[in-house]
């Protein structure tokens, strides 16, 4: 039996080993290191990179002005005349003869934008009510149980209605225009972003370190907002990722029902893509390019969420 | 177990009625009454005012609501502003068209997601575990309406290997009777009718199917790759099971459990993910008619289609619940 002194610097050691192996570190110090390493997350970091690099610096890439019909006596659309890539267009003219790389970079702006407020709205808002549920269920005792139940059947009923069809009707509700995308689009996220808030919050609710919080006579909004929530956060920043990427495919989706932006000043790719299907068979380059800027975009998103689950799951730590 | 399943359903109730209630709501809010729709545009004031009275519009909302529940009880969802035929009426002739597409994307899905997620799994790290991973990620990524457009293109108008729009070739002189042209061709031994309409509903199946079947895939194999790792696998393998023997009765057995909840739950939203399929290829389902209804204000239409659509949905819920705690105790507890 070692004494008490031995055993206190055997301990200390320990501790100090840990420290330069770099365990205990933060959950999502240790992500971050993890994701580094990872090609899907290095991948996806690239793709969103270069995207907003573009969205930024767009007048600065683009040679001309989105607008501009400066070659509109080269394009016939109803004859099936169009002009794909040259050396001035490198993506050819669209149905108006205008550029369509030019259009593609302005574009990206605009797609980045649809893209952010739509997954924020639904973030805000479901995190909100997930929250609220989520910490009212762990700590409000009887009455927050029943907190819980009202506002979980309220995002049932909204999970109950697909998504398509929760945009189409706010869609519905507020008109054409880029701002009905981007609610219509964001809307559809909250329940998501509430359930998956609130189970991961019950989930911690329940776990050692809550109790001895509790048991320290901490405050429940501070237990709520110092200890779960934080350690809550990992699927629903996960999900906030990948949310970008479906918030982008929606968005065009929107459009192609003739639901989306209107104005033909502002290029977006999903109008883009929706408006160049009738020409389809006479120049495919015009939907290919918006569609394939909308893949990859939304490519790079999921990677980078992907990457950010598997990085966050304990089940596959080291 | 009885005592779940009631439970159970009765949960469903006030998510039922409360969206009833939102959704009459919701419709009543929408821009520019059905008076405009209807209407021809040079329609004076008065005639509108007239038309808005005539259809009970101006009453008090509550009552409004009140005589539209007590309808909706009894069966009567109101009539189509659009074709003037009810709605339940107008619902039950374009379900079918809907179902027997959702039913192609799922069967495409399951028949090819299962298979390729199991074998990625088995060959983790292999060149067609990378393929099954990749090709799924970018079918998540694709917009369904464009993989419809150039589907469409290539292998029906430029190919011509299939049929490029309708449900059915116009020629064919088939027998209806449920509705279902596969399920009515087979019935009736019209075995071109029950071809053709396969041959139509292909396409759009097809990119349909690429959201489940990217999902089912990557279910299967995440799944398989957890059972893989349990200790009942590797004691059947060490007491020298035949493969097949493992394959089935060990480990998809135990993987498939997460997979049957996501096709529950993906059939569901595959009736509403038609909308975008069923324009680009004329298919005249339930989804195309919603659009249009959008377009006209057709409220009753609107209303009633969504709500039963979100009806089947909670059913469907309900139902893969149910069929969860029959294959896993565990779940009735909690």
């Amino acid at each position: 039996m070692p004494s008490r002194t031995q055993r206190i610097d055997r301990l200390a050691e320990l501790v100090a080993a840990r420290r330069e192996d770099g365990e205990g570190r933060g959950v999502w110090r240790e992500a971050f290191a993890r994701m580094r390493r990872d090609p899907m997350a290095i991948t996806g970091a690239a793709i969103v990179g270069v995207f907003l690099l573009v969205a930024v610096l767009g007048e600065l890439i683009a040679p001309y002005s989105p607008t501009a019909q400066t070659w509109g006596a080269e394009v016939f659309p109803n004859r099936n005349v169009f002009v794909g890539p040259r050396a001035e267009n490198w993506l050819g003219l669209d149905n108006l003869g205008r550029d369509q790389f030019s259009r593609m970079v302005i574009g990206a702006r605009q797609t980045l934008l649809v893209g952010v407020v739509a997954a924020g709205l639904g973030f805000t808002a479901g995190a909100l009510l997930g929250g609220v549920s989520g910490a009212a269920h762990t700590l409000g005792g009887r009455a927050g149980r029943r907190i819980d139940t009202v506002l979980m059947r309220f995002t049932d009923m909204m999970l109950a209605l697909p998504t398509l069809l929760l945009a189409v009707s706010i869609a519905a509700l507020l008109g054409q225009g880029l701002t009905t995308v981007m609610v219509a689009v964001g809307a559809a996220q909250i329940p998501i972003f509430a359930r998956l808030l609130r189970g991961a919050m019950i989930a911690q609710g329940s776990r050692d370190y809550v109790l001895a919080a509790r048991a320290l006579g901490a405050r429940r909004r501070r237990i709520a907002l110092a200890h779960i929530l934080p350690n809550s956060m990992g699927p629903v920043l996960v999900q906030l990722t990948l949310s970008l990427a479906t918030a982008i495919i929606d968005a065009a989706a929107l459009s192609y029902l003739g639901l989306g932006n209107p104005d033909p000043s502002v290029p977006e790719w999903g109008t883009m893509l929706a408006d160049a299907q009738r020409f389809l068979g006479g120049a495919p380059q015009l939907a290919v390019f918006p569609a394939l800027a909308i893949i990859v975009t939304a490519l790079g998103f999921t990677l980078m969420g992907e990457a950010m689950r598997e990085s966050l799951d304990p089940r596959l730590r080291n | 177990m009885l005592r779940f399943i009631t439970r159970r359903v009765l949960t469903a109730v006030p998510t039922l009625f409360g969206l009833s209630v939102l959704l009459f709501f919701w419709v009543r809010l929408l821009p520019g009454g059905p008076e405009y729709a209807l209407l021809p545009e040079d329609a004076s004031a008065e005639q509108r005012a007239a038309l808005r009275r005539a259809m009970g519009l101006d009453d008090p909302i509550l009552v409004q609501y009140g005589r539209f529940a007590l309808q909706l009880l009894q069966g009567d969802m109101g009539t189509s502003l659009q074709t003037g035929r009810p709605v339940l009426t107008e619902f039950w002739m374009k379900f079918p068209a809907t179902v027997e597409l959702a039913a192609m994307a799922m069967l495409i899905a399951v028949a090819v997601g299962i298979p390729l997620g199991y074998l990625a799994a088995r060959r983790r790290g292999g060149a067609l575990d990378a393929l099954a991973v990749g090709g799924s990620l970018l079918g998540i990524c694709t917009p369904v309406f464009f993989l419809a457009f150039v589907l469409k293109l290539v292998f029906a108008e430029q190919l011509g290997l299939f049929p490029s729009a309708f449900r059915q070739s116009p020629g064919i002189d088939a027998t209806r009777i449920t509705g279902f042209f596969v399920v009515d061709g087979i019935a009736t031994r019209e075995w071109d009718a029950a071809a053709d309409a396969l041959m139509h509903l292909f396409l759009p199946g097809l990119a349909l199917s690429s959201i489940p079947l990217a999902v089912i895939v990557r279910m299967t194999r995440a799944s398989v790759i957890e059972v893989l790792g349990e200790d009942y696998v590797r004691t059947a393998e060490a007491k020298g099971l035949r493969r097949g023997t493992i394959r089935t009765r060990h480990v998809l057995r135990n993987a498939m459990l997460p997979v049957v909840t996501a096709i529950g739950l993906l059939s569901g939203s595959l009736l509403a993910g038609a909308v975008l399929t069923e324009s680009v290829f004329a298919f005249g389902g339930i989804g195309e008619f919603i659009y249009a209804a959008t377009q006209t204000r057709d409220y009753p239409v609107l209303l009633g289609f969504i709500l039963i659509i979100a009806t089947v949905y909670v059913l469907i819920n309900l139902l893969v619940d149910i069929s969860y705690s029959l294959l896993d105790p565990r779940v009735r507890v909690s």
